[in-house]
């Protein structure tokens, strides 16, 4: 990506500045071109799925752990919403962030064992965890109303607007987009993200330039496990349910799939995963009972011949 | 009750060691979790449904063509799905691919088998023996010994046979093997054909046990098969045998004594204390890094 010469037009300032105030204004103005529901509801899930991948990629781009737990953590996020409006009455401004912290908290629980269980044992530990979370959400009745879910979460409204259309959800899906994406390119740019992009690269010499990479590790994990807990506040919204089919293991290797066909390890490359599987998904929705089978050979091609991804710069480096 | 219980356990056990034996070899050989595993011996033992249910072929016969159609299968993914990426650095890569092929083949036993629960046909009598206080079929009696007689004679297979032996080369180390003349590629394909096999066998006579068969039970085979190798210690057969009884006992007690609906969560949870505690399983030896 910073191959492009430092003199070319399209890495000058104002260039980028042009570009990006463009890319502004037709974001926010999509709803009025587009009007047609589908089309938007399309688009609010690219949306949801991003935001998932963004903080997957974290995980998998940038901490070089595989993980299987995302829709673990993506259903924490939209359990914590769900039960916190319904059963406690809250207001939906703070549940994104709430959503977010417990699975960040259950993030760093999980994420703990990086230190002692490596490699193939973390993948099946994630694994073990997301089958956890999936079951107990099914079998704990009373608190989760079990395979049934939680239905009928209200419209929720933050300070007078209340969300009710799918525009209304495209603008709420907007602004957790842009606080993810913010938020992860500071988090990356910073002496943080340099540390971690160190030990992608080399966990040795990273360890040897003194950073501790058991807890770094640790606090990626976390950290892309809150995203993921921001994705499952915005479903449980969005949807109105939340029922444990929503966060089966299918979903985590989905979104895997997604980062993986995006390209691994930048920052914008989960948001061409994210397009180009969520549409396919939908295209491919009239042969829905071929869906698995597609994606499995899509998996297996992408790796087999492009195991970068679409955009990916220096994927799966040893 | 108790005895019965642990019978029960113990025959499941024996069962799961036979899916897990497959599953254990394949991963001390290439390091590489196959997703498909599970998925290859519901493939073999929806075959065998169907050649028992729709064409009433002779029971041992039916078996038979289903073991060896799940050997081909899962010969079949390694050529096309691993092969290719045997030399690749990152290990990542193929775990993803398994992953894909699994899907593939999940989808297709979809699509032929559906994903409703089945019927399977019984083969066995329902002739119940009393000894001991003990209630226990015939049924029963001739899986455990099916199982146990399946993995005493692979185990034969492994440390007599010259291919068996080539086996144990190869997953010891794979370029001084190479060099000695064994054929790196026939060996490890005969690796997925044989676990393939083992997994249906394992399959068919679980499905017989319950007189059931599911889509489902394919990606659990995987999860159990892989839990039992790593509680046992991955890439040993006494490993396996040791995984696989443990979690066959555990669950069936859990499933009586507690809950079935807490049975899955709590094996996995098993599964986590393991891996917390004795990474390296229960009978594993510590498998250095090189840096």
């Amino acid at each position: 990506m910073e191959n492009i010469g430092s003199n070319s037009i399209l890495n000058s300032p104002k260039y980028k500045a042009v570009a990006y105030g463009m890319l502004f204004i037709v974001c926010l103005l999509l709803p009025k071109i587009i009007t047609n529901m589908y089309y938007l509801g399309i688009i609010n899930y690219i949306i949801l799925y991003t935001i998932l991948c963004m903080g997957l990629n974290l995980i998998l781009g940038y901490a070089g752990l595989l993980s299987f737990g995302h829709a673990a953590f993506y259903g924490l996020g939209g359990y914590t919403t769900a039960i916190l409006i319904k059963r406690y009455g809250f207001s939906f401004l703070p549940c994104p962030l709430l959503s977010g912290v417990v699975a960040l908290l259950f993030g760093i629980l999980l994420g703990l064992p990086t230190r002692k269980v490596r490699g193939d044992y973390f993948c099946l530990l994630t694994i073990a965890f997301g089958e956890i979370f999936r079951l107990v959400a099914q079998a704990w009745i009373g608190f989760t109303n079990g395979a049934m879910g939680i239905v009928g979460i209200p419209i929720p409204s933050i300070l007078g607007w209340s969300i009710r259309t799918e525009a209304d959800f495209y603008y709420l899906g907007l602004i957790l987009l842009a606080f993810t994406y913010i938020t992860i390119s500071l988090l990356i740019h910073s002496r943080f993200g340099r540390a971690f992009i160190a030990i992608r690269e080399d966990e040795l010499a990273a360890s040897v330039m003194g950073i501790n990479t058991a807890i770094y590790k640790i606090i990626v994990f976390a950290i892309g496990c809150f995203y993921a807990g921001l994705a499952g506040s915005y479903l449980a919204v969005y949807q109105t349910t939340v029922t444990p089919s929503n966060f089966r293991l299918e979903e985590s290797c989905l979104m895997i799939i997604m980062v993986i066909v995006g390209g691994m390890g930048s920052l914008l490359a989960p948001v061409a995963g994210g397009i180009v599987m969520t549409l396919a998904t939908e295209y491919f929705r009239s042969i829905s009972e071929y869906r698995m089978l597609i994606i499995g050979v899509i998996m297996v091609a992408v790796l087999l011949y492009r195991p970068q991804g679409i955009f990916g710069t220096s994927a799966f480096k040893d | 009750m108790f005895l019965d219980v642990l019978f029960i356990g113990i025959m499941i056990g024996a069962i799961y060691t036979l899916v897990t034996i497959g599953y254990s070899m394949v991963y001390s050989i290439l390091k590489l979790m196959n997703f498909a595993h599970g998925d290859v011996y519901i493939f073999g033992t929806f075959i065998c449904y169907t050649l028992l249910g729709k064409y009433h072929i002779n029971p041992f016969l039916a078996i038979l063509v289903a073991a060896v159609m799940g050997g081909i299968l899962a010969s079949l993914v390694e050529i096309i799905a691993y092969r290719r990426l045997r030399s690749e650095q990152h290990r990542m890569i193929s775990m993803i691919t398994a992953l894909g092929a699994a899907y593939v083949i999940q989808n297709c036993n979809e699509l032929e088998w559906g994903n409703q629960v089945l019927d399977f046909p019984s083969i066995l009598s329902a002739h119940t023996f009393h000894f001991f206080g003990m209630n226990i079929p015939l049924t029963q009696i001739i899986i455990l010994s099916i199982a146990v007689g399946l993995i005493i004679l692979f185990t034969v297979f492994l440390k007599y046979h010259p291919y068996g032996k080539a086996i144990l080369c190869v997953s010891e180390d794979i370029p001084t093997a190479s060099l000695m003349g064994i054929p790196i590629n026939k060996t490890i394909s005969m690796v997925y054909f044989i676990g393939g096999m083992l997994g249906v066998f394992g399959g068919i006579l679980y499905s017989t046990s319950y007189n059931a068969v599911s889509l489902s039970m394919g990606f659990r085979g995987t999860i159990i098969a892989f839990t039992a190798a790593v509680i046992g210690g991955i890439g040993s057969l006494s490993g396996a045998l040791v995984g696989g009884m443990f979690l066959g006992i555990c669950e069936n007690f859990i499933g009586v004594y507690v809950s079935t609906s807490y049975r899955d969560p709590i094996t996995f949870l098993l599964l986590i204390i393991v891996l917390l505690v004795k990474p390296t399983g229960i009978m594993g030896a510590v498998e250095q890094s090189k840096v």
